[in-house]
């Protein structure tokens, strides 16, 4: 009783009011952003270019939404997104080569990457270290895809799938659907169900919530499970949009996906901030390398300005936090 | 831990070594002979000398990712220096002093603030990759073909199984175990490491360490950046992208735990020829260089999960212990 009357009072207290303060801040900075650039640069405040941002920005946001769900629980980052994601690419054309039917082929990938997310859930929530756990999975799926595919393009020989990485539905694309609806189930998940409220309770202090008697190692297998699944997700869209897999897919996807949920203001203390957080996060990392490149920058220039957005981010936040603590 | 449990500890780890060698070395006669053993050492001095630095890291409590980018933007500079006519050790020593200043400014901004150095060294590995495409022009860069001979040396053989390149890991190891356990910067390292609070109260300050940890672990991705560079007599700016995976293996093989104060330079040693004897004998298998990582993460996992067994035995053995005897 005593832990339900806890976890029900929690989302009302500082925590909620620094997070609505840190997606406020985010916003406001998205939308100055946009009319900045909207005013400077010709071409970027379009209908097609937001679009494109959106676009860019949602790969990255899926994988970041359950990225967010693991630092929020007070596991930091997973380090084997990156690695997951193309394996899971390479699951799903293998499936669709073999000729399983688009079903299976989806629910199948779903299933492992789900599976692959909970072995290291598993392990974690028995105590061992979240990065380096990550690091190792990260290097093992890296050879698995590598070996799945024999270090070669494995090609989808149908057309099944092409929809799902290439249709747009009401004229946005299948990616930027799936960013949408997976940010407001995620959020709504996190700030209104008792699962979420007690991922944030153990986030925010493992020691508290095990002696109100919560089941803490549950939130690290959770957590990582579903960073899995958005990881299968993003694998399947990018397999189906280029009608293959290969290992090397996604190059740099973790340190992007950290990036944005570090923007993002989630704190890395855990039990501290929404998945919307993590999407506004790649949303403004992507509209900022939008418009670099319609300043044609080049990639050194826009990877100096976006490491240097990040570390002022994260040093911001944290005084911030530091500073009303 | 006290010294029995430590020379205990990584009595396990030699022999874990030994076995590695062992099976490999009944498959592989190139393991058998002087020359294998010196190929097995130059390929494990990259690893090395960048695991020793972020290993102080590890033992100061904190984890410094940035290494591979550093290496890297090292890398570029070095060469770049050497084409702009600067003689190689000049150009050697000025990118590695760079690299520990940037380190120790790394290690200054984390112990002012109080930062998770995780967060912030994802950031400065972003700038820093940036950086090296800069600085690269995009562009891998080459020492000038005329100028080659100048970095020969470096190939050179001495009694057979040593090079200037694994002499120089064996003398950073060696000086990295004076440094740890003889000087006060060394204790004070691992003191903030194994509690913050409590060497805070005993009054060691946390900037001190904190700055000298990461330049040192700054100062050491230049030089095996510099070094590999120089050896190679080109750098890319993407180089050194999986430094950090086997970087982080050998530590964690060699006992180095992720919460600080615990592990040793010896064990560190251990973990990376364990590493290294592993990676090179799956190669010299036959396997394709892409199944390496597909070794490194096996080995890795299977470290974590001894590790969490060890864990739980020793938690069970103290229960045990602060249990009333019966009777």
């Amino acid at each position: 009783m005593i832990s339900k009357t806890i976890v029900a009072n929690l989302p009302h207290g500082r925590i909620s009011e620094a997070t609505r303060r840190r997606t406020i801040i985010l916003g406001t900075a998205a939308i100055l952003l946009v009319l900045v650039g909207g005013a400077t640069t010709p071409g970027f405040l379009t209908l097609d270019n937001l679009l494109i941002v959106i676009r860019a920005a949602s790969i990255t946001g899926i994988v970041a939404l359950g990225m967010s769900y693991v630092t929020i629980s007070g596991n930091l980052f997973a380090l084997s997104a990156e690695e997951l994601a193309v394996l899971s690419a390479c699951v799903f054309a293998w499936l669709m080569r073999s000729h399983y039917d688009l079903a299976t082929g989806l629910v199948l990938t779903l299933l492992f990457a789900g599976c692959a997310g909970s072995i290291q859930g598993a392990i974690v929530a028995k105590g061992a270290d979240p990065i380096i756990t990550t690091l190792a999975f990260g290097a093992l799926f890296r050879g698995l895809a590598s070996l799945v595919s024999n270090n070669k393009n494995i090609l989808l020989e149908t057309d099944a799938a092409q929809w799902l990485g290439t249709g747009r539905p009401l004229g946005i694309p299948t990616q930027s659907w799936a960013f949408a609806i997976l940010t407001i189930a995620g959020w709504f998940v996190l700030q209104r169900t008792r699962f979420g409220r007690r991922l944030l309770l153990t986030g925010a202090n493992r020691h508290a919530a095990a002696a109100t008697g919560l089941p803490v190692g549950q939130a690290s297998l959770i957590a990582l499970t579903l960073l899995g699944l958005c990881c299968g997700i993003a694998g399947i869209s990018a397999a189906s949009q280029f009608g293959l897999a290969v290992a090397n897919l996604f190059t740099g996807l973790n340190v992007d996906v950290i990036a944005a949920v570090l923007v993002g203001g989630i704190s890395l203390r855990g039990g501290l901030g929404t998945p919307l957080q993590a999407a506004l996060g790649a949303i403004f990392i992507a509209l900022l390398e939008n418009y670099m490149l319609l300043h044609s920058f080049t990639s050194g220039q826009r990877m100096l300005v976006v490491g240097c957005l990040v570390a002022a981010a994260t040093l911001g936040f944290h005084v911030i936090q530091r500073r009303r603590a | 831990m006290n010294r029995r449990e430590i020379m205990i500890d990584l009595g396990m780890r030699i022999a874990l070594m030994a076995a590695v060698y062992a099976v490999f070395a009944m498959m592989l006669p190139s393991y058998r002979t002087v020359s294998g053993a010196a190929a097995l050492l130059d390929g494990a001095v990259l690893v090395g000398v960048v695991a020793l630095g972020v290993g102080i890291t590890m033992l100061a409590g904190e984890f410094d990712l940035s290494v591979g980018s550093l290496a890297a933007v090292v890398g570029v500079l070095t060469v770049n220096m050497i084409i702009a006519g600067m003689n190689v050790a000049p150009a050697v020593l000025i990118a590695i002093l760079a690299a520990a200043i940037f380190g120790g400014l790394q290690g200054l901004v984390i112990a002012v603030t109080g930062i998770n150095s995780l967060a912030f060294t994802i950031g400065t590995l972003i700038c820093l990759r940036g950086f090296a495409l800069i600085i690269s022009n995009e562009n891998s860069v080459t020492i000038p073909i005329p100028r080659f001979g100048e970095t020969d040396f470096l190939a050179a053989r001495i009694l057979g199984v040593l090079s200037p390149m694994s002499i120089t890991m064996f003398s950073i190891f060696a000086l990295g175990f004076l440094f740890l356990n003889y000087t006060v910067w060394g204790r004070e390292i691992y003191a903030i490491g194994g509690g913050r609070a409590e060497a805070r109260a005993a009054g060691v300050s946390t900037i001190k360490p904190l700055v000298i940890a990461f330049a040192i672990s700054g100062a050491l991705a230049g030089l095996g950046g510099a070094l590999s560079s120089v050896r190679l007599g080109s750098a890319t700016p993407l180089g050194f992208d999986t430094l950090l995976l086997s970087v982080v293996t050998a530590c964690l093989i060699g006992g180095v735990s992720l919460e600080g104060g615990r592990g040793t330079v010896l064990g560190i040693f251990c973990g990376l020829l364990t590493l290294r004897i592993l990676v090179g004998g799956v190669s010299s298998l036959g396997a394709p260089y892409w199944l390496q990582s597909l070794a490194i993460g096996a080995l890795l996992i299977l470290a974590i999960l001894v590790q969490m067994l060890i864990n739980i035995m020793r938690r069970n053995a103290s229960g045990a212990r602060a249990r009333p005897q019966p009777g």
